[in-house]
């Protein structure tokens, strides 16, 4: 089987950003690849550790730089990479059109991609992708696996936990809990060099962004600053207690 | 030709060791800090994501990573905990002197398995009584039938006693002073060996520093690395490379004062305002960046003299020498920036201090560096 996994790239968590003429500003942040993505590379490499005969192809659609957050998925140990190189911004419908032409094209069985983006909360892009196919799509997975060419897992849904199998081709969402990425090896880091890496460009996809973003505001979050003093603990557990009740309503 | 950008590869691996700081050394420095113990969970993760022993050349099995891909990794341990990295360090040192002074056959036989499971290796060169002047050594070894006969006390030897394999320098002949100096492979295993853990140090307390005891220990003659009179050459030639990672160490324990003290100028106010806001702690802060960007700069240049194959003794000692002072410095301003708090274990800051101490005297003082250097210039 053939398992294609999304790839963006995503300022690091730590990492400061600013916003300069309304857009926000990526010059001199350390970017990474996004969780939500490491966590579908991830669960790749298992299915395909659990027995699944699979060719990984990683996929990213966007600038230069995302080069690097690819060959991170090749040292982690996919097999081959796809970039269609763009500065253009995507917004997830237009970007969804990409993705579903290379699952065409290249035969893909499964389509791994996280439910939502460190920088993009959009979550629609699986189930776009989904849409475009006419595929079946399972969101917010915790558990996958493959058996005689069908998927079995778990995901959450509003509700609670659902288990369920689904028929190959599919989409899957990827969500924190899935599994626990592994480090790319440094043995593996080298290796990686050797693998393939295409470059397409956007115009061989005839896709052009539906959406423009116009500004951005970063929200900043300020520390109150506020100090209980604990000499008596009983009192200052009691003002704990009266601050979280009352004022920031998180407990009844 | 000046190039000052990282290869895609090299990229990868700034990331990896980066990561590896973050999510395995930081969370336990201050614990083995203060339990003084070796955090060996971390030995088992280097190995297995490939960060341990990655000097080891490939006719070995070894990666053979270049000394700029060292300089680059150690950067990022270090800014974790320069005592858990220098656990790592110190084996790059023990193999060291195998892949300067052994053969292909050498090589094989005693680094590739140090790959197959987590292994450290180690250095044993000062002792009790000598340390810069080393070739007045004490150690004995002498040839009985097909076997060398170790005898004698080696100091200050970090990962001393759970290395799988040490470098012992030891002298067949004392008067002939550094002509009689060898330098011989001497496996864990090898019966009459002791040590014992040095306890109480200032700092890099999460790495095992010992004292080791030979008494008549015994090894087979073929595991002397070149010939007699070779010792003192091959300790010298190691340490012309290996000073080059602890000054990158050095940078990365700058980096971690710098970002740290960022942090907490940021956040701590006085006179109703960040202190960051005032010039005095500006000063420090812009200080503290020209040191990490000159000393790397440094470190990156001896590295690159030593992977291009050319003379690099001299910019081995100025980086070494250089980025240690410079990460001292950085580390004592850390502190100032944090007050009081900077005293107390509750920051990281007071560590990096006590850590970096030791920098300026491993390896080489920062005396003997510029010995070397000084003599590198009258040379001319």
């Amino acid at each position: 089987m053939k398992i294609l996994t999304l790839i963006r790239q995503v300022p690091d968590a730590e990492a400061r950003v600013r916003v300069t003429n309304g857009a926000v500003d990526l010059e001199g942040a350390t970017l990474v690849m996004d969780g939500m993505d490491e966590y579908g590379v991830e669960q790749a490499l298992r299915l395909r550790e659990g027995g699944a005969d699979a060719e990984i192809v990683a996929l990213a659609v966007g600038p230069r730089r995302n080069e690097d957050a690819l060959r991170t998925a090749l040292a982690m140990g996919a097999d081959r990479a796809v970039h269609v190189e763009t500065d253009a911004v995507l917004d997830p419908i237009s970007l969804s059109k990409v993705v579903a032409r290379i699952a065409q094209t290249e035969g893909i069985d499964l389509v791994l991609v996280g439910g939502q983006q460190a920088d993009w909360d959009s979550q629609a892009l699986g189930a776009a992708t989904a849409e475009r196919l006419g595929w079946p799509q399972l969101t917010w997975t915790n558990g996958l696996q493959v058996q005689d060419g069908a998927l079995t897992g778990r995901h959450d849904v509003d509700e609670g936990n659902e288990t369920f199998t689904a028929t190959l081709p599919a989409v899957v969402t990827t969500q924190q809990g899935l599994n626990e990425p592994r480090y790319p090896t440094l043995p593996n880091i080298m290796k990686a060099k050797k693998k393939e890496l295409r470059k397409d460009t956007l115009d061989q996809y005839g896709v052009t962004p539906l959406v423009r973003v116009v500004g951005a505001e970063i929200q900043a979050r300020a520390r109150m600053n506020r100090v209980i003093d604990g000499k008596d603990p009983q009192a200052a557990a009691a003002q704990l207690l009266e601050l979280l009740r009352n004022e920031a309503k998180v407990i009844a | 030709m000046i190039d000052f950008s990282l290869t895609d590869e090299q990229k990868q691996l700034q990331q990896l060791a980066r990561d590896f700081a973050r999510n395995e050394i930081i969370p336990i420095a201050t614990e083995y800090d203060q339990k003084e113990e070796l955090p060996w969970q971390v030995v088992e993760k280097a190995h297995e994501v490939g960060l341990l022993n990655t000097s080891v050349p490939e006719h070995a099995g070894g990666l053979g990573l270049s000394m700029i891909d060292e300089v680059i990794i150690g950067e990022e341990l270090a800014y974790g905990c320069m005592g858990i990295y220098t656990i790592l360090m110190a084996s790059e040192l023990g193999i060291t002197p195998v892949v300067v002074g052994g053969t292909e056959e050498q090589h094989k036989r005693f680094l590739a398995p140090l790959l197959d499971k987590p292994s450290l290796a180690a250095f044993a060169l000062s002792e009790p009584n000598n340390g810069s002047d080393a070739a007045a050594m004490n150690t004995t070894a002498v040839l009985d039938g097909d076997e060398w006969v170790i005898n004698g006390t080696k100091m200050w030897i970090s990962n001393g006693g759970v290395a799988e394999i040490t470098v012992v320098f030891a002298t067949v002949d004392k008067s002939l002073g550094h002509r009689g100096t060898v330098a011989i492979v001497v496996p864990k295993d090898a019966p009459g060996q002791s040590y014992n853990k040095i306890r109480h140090k200032l700092g890099q307390r999460a790495s095992l520093t010992s004292e080791l005891v030979f008494e008549d220990v015994r090894v087979p003659k073929e595991n002397i690395l070149g010939g007699i009179g070779d010792g003192f050459k091959i300790a010298m030639k190691t340490l012309d490379k290996t000073r080059i990672p602890v000054a990158a160490g050095s940078v990365g324990i700058a980096r971690r004062a710098l970002d740290e003290s960022l942090r907490y100028a940021r956040e701590r106010a006085a006179f109703g305002r960040p202190i960051s806001e005032f010039q005095a702690i500006q000063f420090k802060l812009a200080e503290m960046s020209m040191g990490v960007e000159t000393g790397r700069l440094m470190a990156l240049k001896a590295a690159w003299l030593v992977d291009q194959g050319l003379p690099h003794s001299a910019e081995s000692a100025i980086a070494k020498a250089y980025c240690s002072e410079m990460a001292f410095d950085a580390s004592n301003e850390a502190i100032q920036v944090h007050g009081g708090y900077g005293y107390v274990g509750e920051y990281p800051v007071e560590k990096l201090l006590r850590d970096v101490k030791l920098n300026q005297i491993y390896e080489g003082t920062n005396e003997i560096q510029r010995v070397v250097i000084a003599r590198q210039l009258l040379k001319k």
